[in-house]
């Protein structure tokens, strides 16, 4: 989660209507990227490694391995794009 | 005594949330004279990232999420949490591809609804207001089904309380109908709190009950934590028990959940979640780009948590209820592990979480609906005139209206017809179908005008409801498949042959596809 003085490190950048626009359509694209990512991930180890009898915390491996595996990844990687991705701007008029 | 103890939480949960409704009311009137539907509908644009993150997580969690599926967990194990985890696409998605796009031209043609939008990127009445018709019937189905949850779990609670093993143990007449009273208690106590605070409070208060809400279901998720924990003798108790039954133990739960429906929900509860109108409407919301960043943060992690945890507390409830009293279906498993394994307070407080999940889908649905009949009919329909509608009047319209259509699923909740079922059944997807490539394909394709959208609108609903209905089988596939696919289809086919839209809307919704420093209009109304 963001720290308060990263917040303000995040400054509103100046754009024009266009630039903003360029700007989202990348945004939109390294989500798009994010959630692939986290459907393979759900796949490969939710039914790639249910063959090995691994056990975590008493529960089978897979499970914790897929389903808690996943929250986490999506916690991670949508950190990683709202900081390093995404861009603040005004959503109002800057012109 | 222990049913008082046990209700306690809930009536006191109730109250607060009466309460926030009429203050919010109260302190809003200014900004309600100025201009009534903006904050009414959408809260002024005022939301913050925490609140936005909740309200939307609270209006998508229902009581599936705490009944339903923990339930389906309870029978067939780990697989059902697998199966669950697609819905870790359902609250960032939404915010991240399309959130951005639609606060900035949403605040360019100051839109208040989603069909606010529709209107102007298609240039069509006709669109605008199909969309409108399908949500209130669809947002009308959602709703009676929530309020019928909501209500058996009242009466499942005093049930378990008063009954043996929740027998039902009284019937009423009422209009002709036999039913019983603890499910019509429950039915109106929290039904017309629920109406009560939506309609006077409107979009602000339905986002910050929203928020209490999802605090109260994270809560209640932990205080079921501790019960399932307790009695079942911890991790390995518990563990040993399940264990016994190894096809608790496998993703596909012994086979019995095919890898076509995996894919499926990753579609129905995965990506086309970004369709769902009650999820894209709080894009018009929030106040910066920086509360929209934090609310992908904050929605990934207590989403998650609700997903995760009230699903993998399903399975572990098999620990401690190795089978329910006769004649019950798994629906009654999480009623009844609260009830019978918590002291009452507690209890009082687990039972709060899966009526919080309602309520906050209630509401949202509710004000939706009502905006759709309000703003997006008659307002419209005085303002094409070129006449301001009278702010004050149209604050007494939309209260009325709220509260009616609220009133009127309460009614039909009382003794659902069978076509409500229906309804509700193709409700999630068919606002999926109805919205998604509407949204998604208006926002990044130049080429979709109103030719496609039509046609994927009408076409996508139709397709998705017939297969659904005549339950034509798919190879094991959901009918979403067909739906969303359908709807592509014509969407394309529609956009290539229609009349393309008007140069003054493709400057406003693709800026970067002309050079820099072209002029931006907003386009006349229509």
């Amino acid at each position: 989660m963001l720290s308060k003085s990263e917040q303000r490190g995040q400054a509103m950048e100046k754009m024009s209507y266009r630039e903003k626009f360029v700007q989202m359509n990348k945004e939109a694209k390294a989500t798009w990227a994010v959630m692939a990512v986290l459907i393979a991930f759900w796949w490969i180890t939710g039914f790639g490694v249910s063959r090995f009898d691994c056990v975590i915390f008493n529960m089978p491996g897979w499970f914790v391995l897929s389903c808690l595996g996943v929250w986490v990844l999506s916690i991670v990687l949508v950190t990683a794009l709202t900081t390093k991705v995404f861009k603040n701007f005004n959503l109002e008029d800057d012109e | 005594m222990r049913t008082f103890l046990v209700l306690s939480p809930v009536f006191i949960f109730l109250g607060a949330m009466l309460a926030m409704g009429f203050v919010i009311r109260k302190n809003s009137q200014k900004d309600r004279d100025a201009d009534f539907s903006k904050d009414y509908f959408i809260g002024g644009r005022s939301l913050g990232g925490f609140v936005f993150a909740m309200t939307l997580v609270a209006t998508y969690s229902s009581v599936s999420s705490f009944v339903g599926g923990p339930g389906m967990a309870w029978e067939r194990g780990f697989g059902w949490v697998l199966f669950a985890m697609t819905q870790v696409l359902a609250v960032f998605p939404v915010m991240g591809i399309i959130g951005k796009k639609m606060a900035v031209i949403g605040r360019k043609i100051d839109a208040v609804t989603v069909v606010d939008v529709i209107r102007v990127r298609y240039q069509s009445n006709l669109l605008a207001n199909l969309g409108a018709v399908l949500i209130v019937v669809f947002f009308c189905g959602s709703m009676t089904a929530q309020f019928m949850g909501g209500a058996n779990l009242f009466a499942a609670t005093v049930q378990g309380l008063l009954g043996q093993n929740g027998q039902i143990i009284g019937k009423a007449s009422l209009f002709g109908a036999e039913v019983d009273y603890d499910y019509i208690a429950g039915l109106f106590i929290f039904s017309l709190v629920v109406v009560a605070f939506t309609s006077a409070g409107g979009f602000k208060a339905v986002a910050l009950t929203d928020t209490l809400c999802a605090v109260i279901m994270l809560l209640g998720m932990s205080v079921i934590a501790y019960a399932i924990l307790a009695h079942g003798g911890g991790m390995s108790g518990v563990m040993s028990v399940i264990g016994e039954q190894p096809h608790m133990l496998e993703p596909t739960a012994g086979g019995s959940i095919p890898v076509q429906l995996f894919i499926s929900q990753w579609l129905l509860t995965g990506v086309c979640t970004m369709g769902l109108p009650q999820s894209l409407v709080r894009n018009l919301s929030y106040k910066t780009s920086g509360d929209l960043h934090r609310a992908m943060i904050y929605g990934c992690v207590v989403a998650g948590a609700m997903m995760f945890g009230m699903h993998l507390l399903g399975v572990l409830s098999r620990g401690v209820i190795h089978e329910l009293p006769g004649g019950r279906t798994s629906d009654f498993v999480m009623p009844y592990l609260i009830i019978n394994y918590l002291p009452p307070l507690l209890a009082g407080v687990a039972i709060t979480a899966p009526l919080a999940a309602a309520i906050s889908t209630i509401s949202s649905l509710l004000l939706a609906a009502s905006s759709s009949i309000i703003k997006d009919v008659y307002q419209h329909s005085i303002e094409r005139k070129g006449r301001k509608a009278d702010q004050k009047k149209l604050g007494r319209l939309s209260a009325a209206t709220t509260a009616l259509i609220g009133l009127t699923c309460i009614l039909i909740a009382i003794k659902p017809p069978a076509v409500i079922v229906w309804v509700n059944m193709f409700a999630f997807g068919g606002l999926q179908t109805s919205f998604f490539w509407v949204f998604l394909l208006g926002f990044f394709w130049k080429k979709a005008n109103f030719t496609g959208a039509f046609m994927a609108m009408t076409g996508g609903v139709f397709g998705y409801c017939y297969f659904m209905a005549a339950r034509i089988p798919l190879f094991g596939f959901h009918q979403i498949v067909v739906g969303i696919g359908v709807g592509l289809v014509l969407f394309v086919i529609g956009s290539l042959l229609g009349k393309p839209t008007d140069e003054k809307v493709l400057k406003l919704f693709f800026p970067e596809q002309y050079p820099e420093g072209t002029k931006i209009e907003i386009p006349d109304k229509i």
